[in-house]
């Protein structure tokens, strides 16, 4: 009992750096109907950038967050103004073509950088904390609270502030948005550097719990897709209950299954959901088949 | 005619290559031959059929594996393993393709992404078959010539086998599907069917040719088997030389084994980065590829062998 417990929390934990991460990948298909296949290598850049400056150069793990993240906003901002917005009205093979080929340059760079191995963020939020009767990770706790907040500020953000509003107009419907004086390009640019934000931060908030690679970003992009192909694709809170669904199925999955058909798993439930709900839990009606 | 005289010495040339010269070339030209093999096989199923797909190396893996073991478990000449490498790709790709298919655009492609990576996660786990990370080792082949010759009759073929497909009614169909699935559909082609066929037809150069690579490099693991990077290469190949067309993948597969040869020995770390460079440009630049530019320069003839000769014909008589 105290098992199942354990796993049902530690799953949660986990699930909640996904929504983080999924949560701005589902911000910006909604907003552009655009799968950004990089998005894997925002968090894989911003776990390094994270390690980089926490163990290279003694920044404070917080300080270290907000620069990772307000860097990697700008670097979304930037990758959708001079390159993905070109393609934006096309068929969405050719934006995924495009995401996919900026996602394997920036593995490359990723390894010219900090070289192919793993590296971790030892000593920074070590140990556990025993929580009613368990021992969770303190980096857990502490990344899933953050992970949850940012989420939460980005949904209040996008639901009161004018730019939120302006954001979701685009989604929902670009023309009317666009006549009524909301300049979408902008917003489309806006969208890419909060997804690239939050992914970033998701990034730091990982890299103490695993060790980092340029390669990362595969791994975890994989089940950032399967969260909003299960929460529903473009909705923003769908991604938020994919992703907390999915961090318990894949913790829960791994100790049944074992680490490999664990993983397995999740894709089983990614291909299940796009054949037979391909608008997922919450999500718009859209698109799979 | 010229194109064949052209085609005739081409092959003329790649069939005397190895009696005349070093290994380094060989060597050289069985890469380029795994490659030309793997764009044609993708370019059937997403150039023609419109199904971009980022997973086309879980038939090469298990192409290779499927080889491998049954060179090593079952004692089988290597020619005939390759081929029951191919056999176990098109057993698999059957249902995959059923269910796959029934996927459009985007999630096609993400779909088979994520398969490759579960076949990669399954060839680690599965470590009693498959020995895990530590991979399979093969006696290795001292004598590249065999291998040099059956990796170019089957790309050869992929070439002939295009070129058949793109004057057929069955290709013609795929374009259909390519350009208005459920239009295709309302017209009468069984577009399910047909794009299982075109899947699968896709699946056999894939995994005939990752046994080819297992006795090349005498050695398999997971990430050599379903390599992103074996993906991301026949992917940049088509589509810098043209997706559906019938010498895109043959000039892009030449051109870009070339640079990356280039690169390979001069900046060994940038060339990795090279693909995506090369599909990023293409994109923004050529979406067509390099054989639309060539036809737009007259260079080439426009449009399709088939609808060339259709729109010679001389007209039916308006009356009967």
């Amino acid at each position: 009992m105290r098992t199942l417990a354990e796993l049902l929390a530690n799953g949660l934990l986990l699930g909640g750096i996904y929504a983080l991460m999924a949560c701005g990948l589902n911000l910006i298909f909604g907003v552009m109907r655009v799968i950004n296949f990089a998005h894997g290598e925002f968090l894989a850049f911003g776990a390094l950038l994270g390690v980089s400056l926490v163990i290279g150069h003694g920044v404070p793990f917080l300080v270290a967050l907000v620069l990772v993240a307000a860097a990697m906003g700008v670097f979304g901002y930037l990758l959708q103004a001079a390159l993905i917005e070109r393609v934006v009205d096309g068929p969405p093979i050719m934006s995924l073509l495009l995401t996919y080929s900026v996602s394997t340059i920036l593995v490359n760079a990723g390894i010219l950088i900090w070289g192919g191995g793993y590296r971790g963020m030892p000593g920074v939020f070590s140990g556990s904390v025993p929580v009613l009767g368990m021992n969770l990770s303190q980096a857990r706790l502490v990344a899933f609270a953050i992970a949850l907040g940012l989420t939460g500020l980005v949904y209040g953000f996008l639901a009161r502030s004018m730019l939120g509003k302006a954001i979701r107009a685009v989604s929902e419907l670009p023309e009317i948005a666009t006549v009524s004086g909301i300049a979408a390009a902008r917003i489309r640019y806006l969208t890419f550097g909060l997804g690239g934000m939050m992914a970033g931060a998701a990034g730091v908030l990982m890299a103490p719990m695993f060790a980092s690679d340029p390669q990362m970003g595969a791994r975890f992009v994989i089940k950032a897709f399967t969260v909003i192909i299960v929460g529903g694709m473009g909705s923003y809170a769908g991604a938020l209950v994919g992703a907390l669904l999915i961090g318990i199925v894949e913790v829960t999955g791994g100790y049944v299954l074992g680490q490999t058909f664990g993983t397995a798993i999740l894709y089983v439930l990614m291909i299940g959901f796009l054949l037979f709900r391909p608008s997922g839990l919450f999500g718009l009606r859209v698109v799979a088949r | 005619m010229t194109a064949w005289i052209l085609g005739g010495a081409l092959v003329a040339a790649a069939a005397v290559l190895p009696l005349v010269t070093a290994s380094y070339l060989v060597s050289f030209t069985i890469q380029l031959f795994l490659f030309v093999v793997l764009a044609y096989s993708w370019n059937v199923i997403s150039g023609y059929t419109g199904y971009t797909s980022f997973g086309h190396t879980s038939f090469f893996g298990i192409g290779a594996y499927g080889a491998t073991l049954m060179m090593l478990h079952w004692k089988l000449p290597w020619l005939l393993a390759c081929a029951g490498g191919g056999l176990l790709a098109v057993a698999v790709a059957l249902p995959l393709g059923v269910v796959m298919l029934r996927l459009r655009g985007s999630f096609f492609a993400i779909g088979m992404f994520g398969l490759a990576r579960v076949f990669e996660a399954v060839a680690f786990g599965w470590a009693d078959l498959t020995r895990g990370g530590t991979g399979l080792y093969l006696p290795p082949a001292y004598d590249l010539r065999p291998l040099y010759y059956a990796l170019g009759v089957l790309a050869l073929g992929m070439v002939l086998l295009t070129w058949r497909l793109d004057n057929s009614r069955f290709g013609l169909q795929l374009l259909a599907i390519r350009e208005d699935e459920d239009g295709a559909e309302a017209l009468g082609i069984k577009t399910t069917r047909l794009k299982v066929r075109a899947f699968v037809l896709s699946a056999v150069g894939p995994g005939v040719s990752g046994g080819f690579y297992a006795v090349y490099l005498s050695f398999i693991d997971p990430p050599t088997a379903f390599s992103p990077a074996t993906e991301l290469t026949t992917i940049a190949m088509v589509l810098f030389g043209g997706m559906g067309t019938v010498l895109g993948p043959l000039v892009g597969a030449a051109v870009l084994s070339v640079l990356y040869e280039g690169l390979w020995a001069r900046f060994p770390q940038v060339y990795l980065g090279a693909g995506g460079v090369i599909i990023a440009a293409v994109v923004l630049l050529m979406p067509r590829g390099v054989m639309a530019v060539a036809m737009r320069r007259g260079w080439l003839p426009h449009g399709r062998g088939t609808l060339r000769r259709l729109a010679a014909r001389p007209a039916a008589p308006a009356e009967a």
